[in-house]
């Protein structure tokens, strides 16, 4: 049976990697979703540079491991953990997310920008009012699903010293010898973080199904 | 019905996709209030043609002009040129995230800067002309074929056009179906609407079409007035497509 | 409102599910050994290295001068490792009847006790607290810990790390004790002394802390760094067995005897410890 006095001795060092979990993982759900709007918007548009430079940055970006970009922010650019990590989730997660929205995007029929066009709106405006409104309902389901990675990934911080959830779990773990028990604690701290989000989308996926 | 003013000219226009030569040679002047219907086999390049119009496809050669505005020019604003042509679709394209009313809305308000309250007076007024006042707050989901391309008709004239384009506006939709869409059409045509329309609906060309354009692989072979055409069609394959047409 | 319910139930359930699942798959890493001589099921640790004819040790493989991996021929080596090859040669006859497995501080006790390595000889310090998990032979090298830090930093030793940052690695007794020795000081954990180290080096931290015998292998590699402070504990190194292998420890004691008594253990010291 689980040791629960692991969870109740080492609540504070839980607590404070769960608060810093929550917090890196909000910033770069936010930063990633803009960063990786920016980036679909710059893959569709009808500018070739622009295409170029989005196409470049997803597949670099999508391709390298996540581990890897950490580093990069930390070592190279010198970061702090906590900022190196959440910036670094924010690049590597804004790429996927960039995809499942130019995915989205493209599955809008092309009839819907031409009737749009033809009646004298801009190609902004046609996005905005008309094609980025029904790509919204296509990519819920995918973006909650890079959300859900986005917190799991958030992990990350742990081998830069980025005082989250899983580098109090290692901490805790290397002072008392055990490990099994402390990373389940671990492993449900997440999963109350993971578990609401999957609600909420399947939520938010079924309103938006009404409105149709 | 065909007043002197000249609006749209094609002037040799080429268009091509990549090796595919898919308008050859193409002359054509239609004038203000001509209703000009064009028919032919598929792959004619009829739609195409129609398309170039409002530059949703763009010609290789030869100039294309409306009102005088040279289309393919890079300086010519698009958007300005688009806000005086409607078009309708084979397959209607309404906006399924929005209601009826906010369809027909949507580009006067964010293209000639209406307020709602205009707006909405002037959507009304042309979804009662088409026949469907009642719908003004269901979305196109809820409607049938026919209901949603009266819709698209409304959406385009509000917008104030002096041309209207339409691209088989018939064909997707169930023959009893087509009947109502057509009455609005000729409707149009009778209160003097420059129109050019690609369709296979004999029966309004012949009724409305001050002209009908006939083409063939890439060319305008015939044209004439819809009494001469369909009594005598003067080109070999004109004659065939008739035959074909109108013996079902 | 009656939706948030739903969610609420569920996600408590899900929790309970997965705590339960855990109890019931019960963690082996939390388990002491077993009482006094219960060996029914499992052989001793010296048994089975008879049989196998060869010790597995825990070394690690990215401490210079005690366990280092030689990108070149692929070996490890330093101290840690002579020392193992010596211990096999006394009790196994052959000094190549060894197999090396790497370790860092925060993997050696759990493949210890999952039976993976034999024994630990990485720079393993015995403390009481360790004691209750694994048995210690007697002290294989003397150690302390001390302060790695750039030539011309104003930290002078332990004294001085009021609002300083220093760094360690996770599960290492470095990390326990400068929390306890330097409480003003900001401590940042990492997985190995690598990514310790180079942390240093980008400026995350203002010092290093671990076993002198460690730092002075840092510094061996980047001299712009220095030890500052002198040591401020005491460091045994000892070889860890898994708990209740007496016999084990008995063996690998009368070994090391051996090697200070033949002269080899001094042979090796100074091969690798210069200062």
């Amino acid at each position: 049976m689980l040791d629960f006095s692991i969870l109740t001795e080492n609540l504070d060092m839980y607590l404070l990697g769960f608060k810093n979990t929550i917090m890196s993982s909000l910033i770069a759900l936010v930063a990633s979703l803009i960063l990786g709007v920016l980036i679909a918007i710059m893959r569709i548009a009808p500018i070739k540079p622009l295409n170029w430079l989005g196409t470049a940055y997803v597949e670099f970006i999508r391709n390298i491991p996540l581990l890897i970009i950490t580093f990069f922010f930390f070592l190279g650019l010198k970061l702090s953990g906590l900022y190196a990590g959440t910036l670094a989730l924010t690049i590597y997660t804004s790429s996927f997310i960039a995809e499942a929205i130019r995915a989205g995007i493209l599955s809008v029929p092309k009839g819907q920008m031409e009737a749009a066009r033809s009646s004298g709106l801009t190609y902004g405006q046609a996005m905005r009012l008309v094609i980025l409104p029904q790509a919204v309902k296509i990519v819920i389901p995918p973006l909650g699903n890079q959300f859900i990675n986005l917190v799991k990934n958030s992990s990350i911080l742990a081998v830069v010293a980025g005082l989250d959830l899983m580098y109090h779990g290692d901490l805790i773990s290397s002072r008392t010898f055990v490990v099994f028990d402390v990373y389940i604690f671990v492993a449900a701290f997440y999963l109350i973080l993971t578990i609401p989000l999957s609600f909420g989308v399947g939520y938010l996926e079924k309103r938006l199904a009404k409105s149709n | 019905m065909g007043g002197g003013l000249i609006m749209i000219v094609f002037d040799r226009v080429n268009k091509y996709y990549g090796d595919f030569h898919v308008l050859k040679d193409i002359n054509l002047t239609i004038k203000k209030g001509e209703v000009v219907v064009v028919i032919g086999p598929s792959g004619s390049g009829k739609s195409t043609l129609l398309r170039c119009i409002n530059r949703l496809e763009t010609i290789s050669e030869g100039s294309l002009s409306i009102n005088g505005l040279n289309v393919a020019d890079k300086k010519t604003d698009i958007n300005k040129l688009r806000r005086n042509i409607g078009m309708v679709f084979q397959h209607f394209h309404l906006y399924p995230h929005k209601t009826v009313l906010e369809n027909i809305m949507l580009a006067p308000k964010k293209v000639l800067g209406q307020s709602v309250e205009e707006a909405k007076k002037i959507a009304l007024k042309y979804l009662d002309k088409v026949g469907i006042g009642d719908k003004a707050n269901s979305f196109p989901s809820q409607l049938s074929g026919g209901q949603q391309q009266r819709v698209a008709i409304a959406r385009g004239l509000a917008m104030g056009p002096e041309i209207m384009l339409f691209d088989e506006p018939t064909s997707a939709l169930d023959p009893e179906m087509i009947g109502e869409v057509l009455d609005v059409m000729k409707a149009l045509a009778h209160e003097g609407m420059t129109m050019v329309v690609v369709t296979h609906e004999m029966g309004f060309a012949r009724e409305v079409a001050d002209r009908i354009v006939f083409m063939d692989e890439g060319r305008v072979l015939e044209e004439a007035s819809p009494a001469e055409f369909y009594a005598n069609p003067r080109e070999e394959r004109a004659r065939l497509f008739l035959s074909r047409i109108l013996n079902h | 409102m009656l939706k948030k319910k739903k969610w609420l139930k569920l996600s408590l359930l899900s929790l309970l599910a997965v705590i339960l699942l855990a109890g019931c798959g019960g963690g082996n890493d939390s388990d002491k050994a077993e009482e006094g001589g219960g060996k029914d099921k499992e052989k001793d640790v010296l048994a089975q290295v008879k049989e196998k004819d060869k010790i597995v040790f825990g070394v690690k493989n990215d401490t210079r001068l005690f366990g280092l991996k030689n990108p070149s021929t692929g070996d490890v080596e330093g101290f840690d490792i002579d020392i193992a090859k010596a211990l096999a040669a006394e009790i196994l006859g052959d000094e190549n009847k060894v197999e090396f497995k790497e370790v860092t501080s925060k993997t050696r006790m759990a493949l210890l006790n999952n039976g993976d390595i034999d024994a630990i000889v990485a720079t393993m310090t015995i403390t009481e607290d360790r004691k209750k998990e694994v048995d210690f032979t007697d002290v294989y090298f003397d150690a302390g810990q001390s302060l790695l830090v750039k030539k011309g930093s104003d930290i002078k030793g332990i004294d001085s790390l009021k609002g300083k940052k220093v760094l360690a690695v996770k599960g290492s007794t470095s990390s326990i004790n400068i929390r306890e020795k330097a409480p003003e000081a900001q401590v940042l954990e990492f997985e190995n002394y690598s990514e310790a180290f180079a942390a240093l080096k980008s400026g995350q931290g203002d010092a290093l802390t671990t076993d002198d015998s460690i730092l002075y292998g840092m510094a061996d590699e980047d001299p712009s760094y220095e030890l500052v402070g002198g040591t401020f504990t005491e460091e045994p190194y000892g070889i860890a067995v898994k708990k209740g292998n007496t016999d084990f420890v008995d063996e690998l004691n009368k070994a090391l005897k051996s090697l200070k008594d033949s002269g080899k253990y001094d042979e090796i010291h100074d091969k690798w410890i210069k200062h």
